[in-house]
């Protein structure tokens, strides 16, 4: 049922990976172009994608089997020559989404590089290394042990696989015209030992959720500790910029809420002199019913509504009639 | 007797115009010239006035149209008119609502005979009188030679016993009758339609010549022979006639045999074929007769028979039953001037009596072919009956006790309808014998009706009791019904409106309508006493023997019941009430079905006492003791009492609900020689759907003797749990202030009883048998400023809390253990760092295992920071274009996910928890509702994946809360109430699904009143919010609200979706017609949960031998339970510490795995209930090739075309094949195979 030859669709090269005798799967590749607007990451991104991808020794893949680990993709593209690691749809996004916050929290984007090597990596360790190249003092985060497993994505995801050598796209070709078996690696179980071991996984020993826990407390503290240097707002201090303005916040009732600038209060307080709580409705002062004409409209409308109402139960009811809902048998 | 027909016709004519007359005049004065012509020119408003009150409701429709043909703004401008004003009050004050009236106008043209088609049988009636009329007399004879004459010609003459032998020495005659009266409903036009298409009738009075022999039953003998000659000449081709003719005997009796006149379609001009209708020819004797009446009377003695075998005293014995069936042949005629005239004084008479039978029929108090009440087959006289009690009132030296005031004459249908069922509701005609006020004084006392009938009621024309031939268990089920009907109809919500239910719905079904139903076969009954005479006043043994049973059962049952039903078909295709001519005796049906109405309070009382044992009155004693045989015996109780008294044996709390059901066999068998294999019943079937298999619970019961098992067992671990957390305040930072549980194992609404697992019971169980249910619960611990004000660290500081928890419990309490579980394991949950996901796991020293979680409410706070449009800082003005980007950002998404579950978790779930919990003590059959409707959603592969458990109880639960009224209350619930509620799961249980097989969600949500009566403004402003509903509907399709859950999504969210729901849907209807086959015997409780697996495109399916859960599989293979399965050495390689692991269910983390994976591809179903097989159905729109695109969201082949062009194009289809081994490999080790259906 499988084609023989290399297939492309809309120029993507078909890989066919055989599963067993009877089922084939079927892999879209082609080689990464960095575009210039990458809609899913955002405009701040778009001069990373450079450093993260390398054009020409980056592969994109489209369709990757849902369970497929790095291992797996790496031993499927040895043919064409060594991978340096596989980034999978999943990963980049975050990661990009990462960068952008590291990107605003401090100024130089120079340790990029070995915070690369950490992709798959716990987040919070790779923050963690990254303020170590900086500053030594940074308290480090005991990750919690776990044994390899598997990640099972959704169906019909992407992933770049960057090889080391640029020489290595080009090998990609004729590996597309025959079908190759996917190599299951081993390593990390499938199936039922998966569940076991993920089972196992999210229970680690006592002990090592402390460590775990009071590193990363300790690590959150000098953050906000830091954060807190850092900060220009801080309560009942003026906050004045390069120009001479003062900034004016509003808040409360009293404008007295907030941290930083000056206060001032809420437009609503302004408005009504009331804060946040809802009052009882002041009572009308004229009476209802005071006048004859009102008496008289009010009789009118009731009975206005009366007989609307009277000719809407017969419409609802011409209409049940209508589909048949009054035979009761 | 035609002309006297038509010029009753005439007379009725008029006098239905002469009302509207005066009425139109005083109304509008305009009315008058406009009359002449009949309803259709009654155009004004005050024609439309008339109708309403005569029930010529037939063009209903015109008023609407020339309503609507004014142009429409002077609708809305001009004030109504004083006649339609007049219409409207009186619509909303005479009804119960406008629209109710609308409706009943709407409904009554439907149920009524087309008169267009009546012709034919006019013309019929005329032919049938002259041919009557004509016909010769027959000499006098004995009666055995004229049977036998007859039988010659193939008619069978239906004498009665005692039978007439050779040396009777009176004859029997024929001379043509005296008088023909059309009786009955038809002449005065109330007929209404009878249920399952059967044929109206109509009656034809026939004059015998005079008789005055009214003893031993040779008037009935009389009068056999006279049918006879009469359906022997009816039948003879000569008379023209063209009608099968056939024996009908009412209510089986003999005695009362008529001639059905059934017409050959043959197109001639007295073929009344279409009018579906058939002539009954009832002979009668007149009201002049010589017959003395006082000699009727019910405590008279007319069968007096010269037996050897009975003793002298008996002979003299009343004999109340065959005087009432004398007295019915004396009373057709004088009935029909009655009610004549009750139609004629009465406005709303007819339309009530319309409303009145209706409201009978649908439920089964009358003829049909399903299942029907026993006794009530031919009641037509008894409705108008009690019609005419309200409004007459009774004779004011009756009983003394109730007195009601008679109605006026003015009171709408609808009024005289409630009015109706108010007083079937209240009044009891066995203890208080009602006499209908009649202008003629009653013949016979009120004391000699009380003391020979059981239940009394006699109308004011004659002297017949109305309800002498019903067992009193089947009045009580009358009396039951009303006052359910009424409790719908007064119920405060009037969002709802009640007219379907009370005038649409069949209530015909056993299944919601009892709680304990028997089948019994009665081919070998035989009552323990009886007696000759009693049996010959009856007039059918069977009879006697029914009516003897139920007595005896309503007298057993006590107050355990409200009601004890027989229920029969009147009339089946295969066993039809009329019979040929050739039979002269009616057939009796062998089965029966018996139907109980449990009292919920007192139903399942295991001891039952009786008089004491030193009583003086022996003559009690002695009737206790014959009541229940073996089973009565002498006991001393506690408070030193020593009594005569029965005690049911009851092993476990499922088995208590039996005790009723433990009566009636007891009884069947005492007294009537049925054992066991002629009484069925379903409920210990019902019961095994939700139990362990046998051998497992026993081993569970063996083991965790001490701690106790089920939900008391949890409880009590529960509680223990707490106590010991509590006791490590001094090592927590923060001191706890509350653990919520929110499990069902705790709500008593967990499909299987909550069992502990220990590692040692772990052992001995077999690998596929040990699955631990974990029980959740949330800690709450004090306010404290000490948590660091971050989601991530929250996380964190929770983890450390579990910690120190689980550190502190191993130390404090030896034999437990603790872990802290990072989270559920799936991939979404674990990128998304805001989110609640670690829990503490508890597994105590009995094996109870607990999932723990800590609610901190200042996530809330911290959520809504992100989720709010101010961004963190409200003061910040964060410019919209970064504010969409937020929106898309996944920060964003996270704190949606985590606040949506945040909010259930912890607010939504133990609130819930509370109120369900709260039910199911208030009401003992809740619980079972709930645990066999969720173990139906399982074992149809729905519940889990696509239907939350919440909204099952939710479901389960409208059915107790009803309107609200009691949530909660500690107040004794009044009995009507009660009545409405079902008493055992089997009841609830067909109600729910009933209910899912009918339910409509397309059109709106369903209000569940869990925390009390909805408030007006709820109610109100439900009708506002609903335009947005549909935005919000694009998950979940049900819409299930709360007092504290106005969008009623908090539990259907994840689903069911349009699909599943569609599917839910056919499921239960398909189930619900699978359940009326309790009717025909075919029935079994497991076919109810066997699910068609036909329709998935692929099965995929799974080892048994590795699934944990397997064990509470539906139809769990006993072989594959074993211990020593074939994998023995890979159990025992595995480490002890492993064999308990609460919560691991493979199959079911696979199942979550691949409805995620291949959310887009196909769409999977599974029984999360030791299910051993998944199905799916493809997403259809997907077998179509479609252009490539990456982030297409499945796996996909290109397509191939012959010529090639495909490749160009770049089309791409489903990859089934790779799918579904991507299955395989996913769940290696699980999957046994995977198995297409259709490609």
């Amino acid at each position: 049922m499988a084609p023989s030859t290399s297939t492309t669709v809309n120029g993507f090269t078909v890989l066919q990976v055989a599963y067993s005798s009877s089922s084939t799967h079927y892999i879209y590749s082609r080689k990464h172009i960095a575009k210039k607007t990458d809609t899913s990451t955002g405009s701040t991104s778009k001069r990373k994608t450079g450093a993260d991808l390398p054009t020409g020794r980056t592969l994109f893949l489209v369709n990757v089997p849902p369970d497929a680990t790095e291992r797996e993709l790496v031993l499927l593209f040895k043919p064409c020559g060594t991978v340096e690691r596989v980034l999978f749809d999943f990963d980049v996004q975050e990661q990009q989404r990462d960068d952008d916050d590291s990107e605003l929290e401090d100024e130089d984007g120079a340790d990029e590089e070995d915070d690369m090597e950490v992709a798959n990596a716990e987040e919070s360790s790779r923050r963690k290394r990254r303020r170590l190249a900086k500053e030594n003092q940074v308290p480090k985060v005991v990750s919690l042990p776990e044994t390899p497993h598997r990640t099972i994505r959704k169906t019909g995801l992407t992933a770049y696989v960057i090889f080391l050598d640029e020489s290595s796209l080009d090998r990609i070709a004729s590996l597309s015209s025959k079908t190759r078996p996917w190599p299951t690696s081993s390593e990390e179980p499938s199936g039922l030992e998966h569940y076991a071991a993920m089972y196992q996984n999210l229970r680690p020993p006592l002990d090592s959720i402390r460590e775990h826990v009071d590193s990363y407390m300790e690590l959150f503290e000098y953050k906000l500790a830091k954060s807190k240097q850092k900060s220009q707002y801080r309560k009942g201090e003026a906050i004045v910029d390069e120009d001479g303005f003062t900034l004016v916040t509003r808040g409360g009732a009293y404008g007295k809420t907030l941290g930083g600038g000056v206060g001032v209060a809420t437009k609503r307080f302004q408005r009504s002199g009331e804060t946040a709580r809802r009052r009882p409705k002041k009572e009308k002062k004229e009476k209802e019913g005071f006048y004859a004409f009102q008496r008289a409209e009010k009789q009118r409308t009731e009975l206005l509504n009366l007989k609307q109402k009277w000719e809407e139960d017969k419409a609802k009811v011409e209409k049940l009639k209508q589909s048949r809902k009054f035979k009761p048998y | 007797m035609a002309l006297n027909l038509k010029r009753k016709r005439g007379e009725d004519e008029r006098s239905r115009k002469a009302p509207k007359l005066e009425e139109g005049s005083d109304i509008s004065g305009s009315g008058s010239e406009a009359d002449d012509s009949g309803d259709e020119v009654m155009q004004d408003l005050s024609g439309d006035e008339g109708e309403e009150e005569w029930g010529g409701v037939g063009d209903e429709a015109q008023p609407v149209k020339s309503a609507h043909n004014e142009p429409t703004s002077s609708i809305s401008k001009k004030p109504p008119t004083g006649g339609e004003l007049r219409a409207i009050r009186e619509a909303t004050d005479l009804y119960r609502s406008s629209s109710f009236k609308l409706q009943i106008d709407a409904l009554l043209p439907n149920i009524r005979p087309k008169l267009s088609r009546a012709p034919p049988l006019e013309k019929f009636l005329l032919k049938l009188h002259t041919f009557l009329k004509g016909l010769p007399s027959v000499e006098p004879q004995h009666p055995l030679d004229a049977s036998r004459k007859l039988l010659s010609k193939g008619v069978a003459v239906p004498y009665c016993s005692p039978l007439p032998i050779e040396d009777t020495n009176w004859k029997v005659a024929f001379e043509a009758p005296d008088d023909i009266t059309l009786v009955g409903s038809w002449p005065n036009k109330i007929s209404i339609k009878p249920k399952d298409g059967q044929k109206y009738g109509v009656d034809v009075a026939v004059q015998m010549p005079d008789e005055k022999d009214y003893l031993n039953g040779r008037f009935f003998q009389k009068k056999a022979f006279y049918l006879a000659i009469l359906a022997n000449s009816i039948r003879n081709p000569k008379s023209g006639l063209n009608v099968d003719v056939h024996y009908e005997s009412t209510s089986g009796d003999p005695r009362l045999t008529k001639l059905v006149l059934v017409p050959k379609s043959d197109g001639s001009q007295t073929d009344f074929t279409k009018l579906n209708a058939r002539v009954c020819i009832i002979p009668t004797t007149s009201t002049n007769s010589p017959i003395p009446l006082h000699r009727l009377s019910p405590a008279h003695a007319n069968i007096r028979i010269n037996s050897t075998k009975t003793s002298g005293e008996d002979t003299h014995s009343p004999t109340p039953v065959y005087n009432n069936a004398l007295l019915t042949s004396l009373s057709p005629k004088p009935h029909l001037l009655s009610t004549y005239n009750s139609i004629h004084s009465i406005p709303a008479f007819a339309d009530a009596l319309s409303l009145l039978r209706l409201w009978a029929n649908q439920r089964g108090f009358g003829e049909g072919s399903r299942l029907c009440v026993k006794g009530f087959e031919s009641s037509g006289p008894l409705w108008s009956g009690l019609l005419e009690l309200v409004i007459d009132g009774e004779e004011p030296s009756t009983s003394a006790a109730s007195k009601r005031k008679a109605l006026g004459k003015g009171l709408s249908s609808y009024q005289l309808f409630k009015a109706v069922l108010d007083c079937l509701a209240k009044h009891d005609f066995s203890k208080h014998p009602a006499l209908i006020k009649s202008t003629a004084n009653h013949k016979f006392s009120v004391n000699e009706f009380k003391e020979h009938h059981s239940a009394t009621l006699v109308d004011s024309s004659s002297l017949v009791n109305l309800v002498a031939y019903l067992p009193l268990g089947c009045l009580d089920l009358l009396r039951h019904e009303a006052s359910k009907t009424l409790e719908i109809l007064n119920s405060a919500s009037l969002a709802v409106d009640p007219f379907t239910d009370v005038f649409l719905h069949d209530h015909r079904d056993t299944a919601t309508r009892f709680d304990v139903i028997f089948q019994v076969d009665l081919s070998t009954a035989k009552a323990r006493e009886s007696s000759l005479h009693q049996s010959l006043d009856f007039g059918s043994p069977t009879d006697y023997l029914l009516y003897n049973m139920n007595t005896i059962l309503r007298k057993a049952l006590g107050d355990r019941t409200r009601a004890v039903a027989f229920l029969q078909p009147s009339s089946t295709p295969s066993n039809p009430s009329t019979r040929p001519l050739t039979q002269a005796h009616p057939s009796t049906s062998s089965t029966i079905f018996i139907g109980l109405v449990l009292d919920p309070n007192n139903a399942f009382q295991l001891v039952q006492h009786g008089p004491p044992a030193d009583s003086t009155d022996t003559a009690a004693l002695n009737e206790f003791r014959e009541l229940w045989g073996s089973k009565s015996e002498m006991r001393r109780f506690k408070d030193g009492r020593i009594t005569e008294s029965v005690v049911w044996d009851v092993k476990t709390a499922d088995e208590r609900s039996h005790v009723p059901a433990m009566v009636v066999r007891h009884i069947l068998q005492w007294h009537f020689g049925l054992d066991e294999s002629h009484v069925q019943t379903w409920q210990s079937d019902y019961d095994s759907v939700i139990r362990l298999p046998k051998e497992i619970a026993a081993r569970y019961v063996q083991v965790a003797a001490g701690s106790g098992v089920g939900f008391k067992g949890a409880i009590k671990a529960f509680d223990g749990l707490v106590k010991a957390v509590k006791a490590l305040d001094d090592k927590l930072p923060l001191s706890l202030v509350s653990v919520s549980p929110v499990s069902e194992s705790l709500r008593y609404t967990s499909t299987f009883n909550p069992v502990p697992l220990t590692p040692a019971l772990a052992a001995s169980l077999p690998p596929n048998a040990r699955y631990s249910q974990p029980i959740s619960i949330v800690f709450e611990f004090e306010k404290s400023a000490k948590w660091p004000d971050d989601l991530r660290a929250i996380q964190k500081i929770k983890l450390a809390f579990f910690e120190g928890i689980a550190a502190g419990l191993m130390e404090s309490v030896p034999g437990l253990k603790a872990s802290v579980v990072l989270g559920s394991g799936d991939l979404k949950e674990a990128n998304n760092e805001l989110l609640d996901k670690a829990f503490l796991e508890i597994v105590t020293p009995e094996g109870w295992a607990f999932h723990a979680r800590i609610w901190h409410d200042r996530e809330a706070t911290l959520l809504d920071r992100i989720l709010d449009d101010k961004g963190p800082m409200p003061h910040i003005v964060v410019s919209k274009k970064r504010k969409q980007a937020e929106r898309k950002g996944k920060e964003y998404l996270d704190a949606v996910e985590a606040k949506e579950v945040y909010e259930r978790r912890y607010l939504h779930a133990p609130r819930h928890h509370r109120a369900i919990a709260a039910l199911a003590h208030q009401y003992s059959a809740f619980s079972g509702t709930c645990r066999l409707v969720k173990r139906w959603f399982a074992s149809h592969w729905l519940l889990g994946g696509h239907v939350s458990e919440e909204v099952v109880e939710l479901l389960c639960a409208q059915f107790f809360v009803g309107d609200g009224k009691f949530v909660g209350s500690d107040a004794e619930i009044p009995a009507s109430t009660l009545a409405v509620v079902p008493s055992t799961k089997e009841r609830g249980f067909a109600t729910v699904i009933r209910f899912l097989s009918e339910w409509k969600w397309e059109d709106g949500g369903l209000w569940v009143c869990l925390y009390g009566p909805r408030k007006e403004e709820e109610a109100e402003g439900e009708g506002a919010s609903k335009p947005d509903l549909p935005k919000a509907s694009t998950a979940g399709a049900w819409i299930v609200s709360t007092e504290v859950d106005q969008g009623g999504k908090m539990w259907s969210k994840g689903g069911p979706d349009a699909i599943v729901a569609r599917r839910v849907r056919a499921l239960a209807g398909a189930t619900w017609k699978y359940l009326q086959t309790i009717e025909d015997g075919t029935f079994n409780v497991k076919g109810l949960f066997i699910h068609p697996t036909e329709d998935y495109d692929f099965l995929v399916q799974l080892n048994p031998s590795v699934l944990p859960r397997y064990v509470h599989n539906i139809a769990a293979d006993e072989k594959l339970l074993n211990k020593s399965g074939k994998f023995a050495n890979a159990v025992a390689k595995n480490q002890d510490q492993e064999l308990v692991r609460p919560g691991f269910d493979p199959a079911r983390s696979l199942f979550n795995d691949l409805q995620t994976t291949y959310s887009d591809t196909f769409r999977i179903f599974y029984d999360p209930y030791g299910g051993d097989m998944f199905g799916a159905v493809w997403d259809p729109t997907l077998k179509e090739p479609r252009s490539f695109r990456v982030l297409g969201g499945f796996s996909s082949l290109p397509a191939k075309e012959e010529n090639g062009k495909a490749k160009d194009r770049g089309l791409v289809t489903l990859n089934d094949a790779g799918v579904l081994g991507e299955i395989q490999r996913l769940g290696s080790g699980l999957v046994k195979s995977v198995v297409k259906q259709y490609s």
